[in-house]
């Protein structure tokens, strides 16, 4: 007989969890809630930049318009159009949840497609013919 | 901070691969396996052992299979089980990625190989068979039971049809702790979030028209971690094995509070 009783917590291994648990719209449409979050602070900060270096002298503005004018640049700009959009779409859907409205599965499923579908067609919608 | 990464101790190494056996129709699962240390020896690494059985000598349910490895080729492999009918939530585990009752998980809806795992963060007692003791003692800080000022009467205390209805999709949990497993706010913060199982027990005893204790029970979930650990992820609904919605019971707490509060 073991001592399976007796054995520390800490000599037990822990489950797999993150590593093993399938990713599902719930948890991916939560995480990317969350990290459109973080990006929008981020680009808030190079925004300020972008206008704090556009009002000093020429040279400067030219130069922070070919770093946030080149294909790098641009891509970022729509990466932050589209984590705007997110974040605000989803935040509405979890104002919705707030009032307990939209909470059964298949309107959690409907509503997560919703806002999938419209941040992709705003962030088109800002930067097809730009 | 959240350690999103398992302990090197902590993670699975590939396994033994039992003799499979032979037949038109055979599934091959692949099972946790975990024991304590023998008195004195180091603890191993978990792995992960491949079974491949016959379909035509089982049952259709998962845990038909698990049964069935254990009385012809491991006896030493070790879950949980007892109904074998989904009502006693013994059986819990995480299969192909979601947390299950084997017993009424039928293997045909799985596709490949099938995965059969612990429920996920939890400390392992051997095998498929978590430490829920931590779950269980949350569960008991909420005071699952009735409380009420009123002495027992001669007979029952009686409720209206409306006010049973409101315990419908509550009282059915039969606390198998997938929701809670199934959970990225409870793996982070297993110590200090009381989990959706808990929370929609709690919910049991707030909605119930006996109960006159609904302020203390709100009031007592009335700080960062406990309810608003919450961040409506729902991979709680999605995973539950007798189709509850903990989530929603849970935003009916969280309003329920607000609105308490508010009055106060």
């Amino acid at each position: 007989m073991t001592s399976s009783d007796n054995t520390p917590q800490a000599d037990r291994p822990l489950s797999p969890h993150l590593s093993a648990y399938r990713w599902q719209l719930t948890s991916l449409l939560s995480i990317a809630h969350r990290l459109s979050g973080v990006a929008l602070i981020i680009g808030l900060v190079a925004l300020s930049f972008w206008l704090f270096f556009l009002g000093q002298n020429a040279q400067a503005s030219a130069l922070v318009k070919i770093i946030f004018f080149s294909w790098f640049g641009k891509l970022v700009q729509i990466g932050f159009t589209a984590a705007f959009f997110y974040h605000l779409l989803n935040g509405v859907r979890h104002l919705l949840w707030d009032f307990n409205l939209g909470l059964e599965l298949p309107q959690v499923y409907r509503s997560g497609y919703i806002v999938i579908v419209l941040t992709l067609l705003l962030t088109l919608a800002v930067w097809v013919g730009t | 901070m959240a350690e999103f990464r398992l302990p090197p101790m902590s993670r699975p190494e590939k396994g033994k691969e039992w003799a499979a056996e032979s037949g038109s129709n055979t599934r091959t699962l692949t099972v946790y396996r975990w024991s304590p240390p023998e008195d004195g020896a180091t603890a191993a690494r978990p792995r992960l052992d491949k079974f491949t059985v016959d379909l035509s000598k089982i049952g259709t349910m998962v845990l038909d299979a698990l049964i069935h490895i254990k009385n012809t080729m491991d006896p030493s492999l070790t879950f949980r089980r007892s109904c074998r009918e989904g009502v006693c939530g013994s059986c819990a585990m995480n299969i192909n990625g979601t947390n299950k009752l084997a017993c009424t998980q039928a293997l045909s809806e799985l596709k490949g190989e099938i995965r059969v795992l612990p429920l996920p963060h939890m400390r392992v007692v051997k095998d498929l068979v978590p430490d829920l003791q931590n779950a269980y003692k949350q569960y008991n800080e909420v005071r699952p039971w009735l409380r009420s000022e009123k002495p027992a009467g001669e007979r029952e205390r009686l409720q209206s049809p409306e006010e049973r209805e409101k315990l419908d999709g509550l009282w059915e949990c039969i606390l198998c702790f997938s929701c809670s497993t199934s959970c990225p706010s409870y793996w982070w913060n297993d110590d200090k979030y009381l989990g959706p199982a808990t929370l929609l027990q709690t919910a049991r005893w707030v909605e119930d028209s006996r109960d006159d204790d609904t302020e203390a029970r709100l009031a007592a979930l009335d700080d960062d971690f406990k309810l608003y650990r919450c961040h409506t992820i729902m991979n709680c609904t999605r995973t539950c094995p007798k189709g509850l919605n903990p989530a929603k019971a849970i935003a009916g707490l969280k309003s329920r509070l607000a609105e308490q509060n508010r009055r106060s």
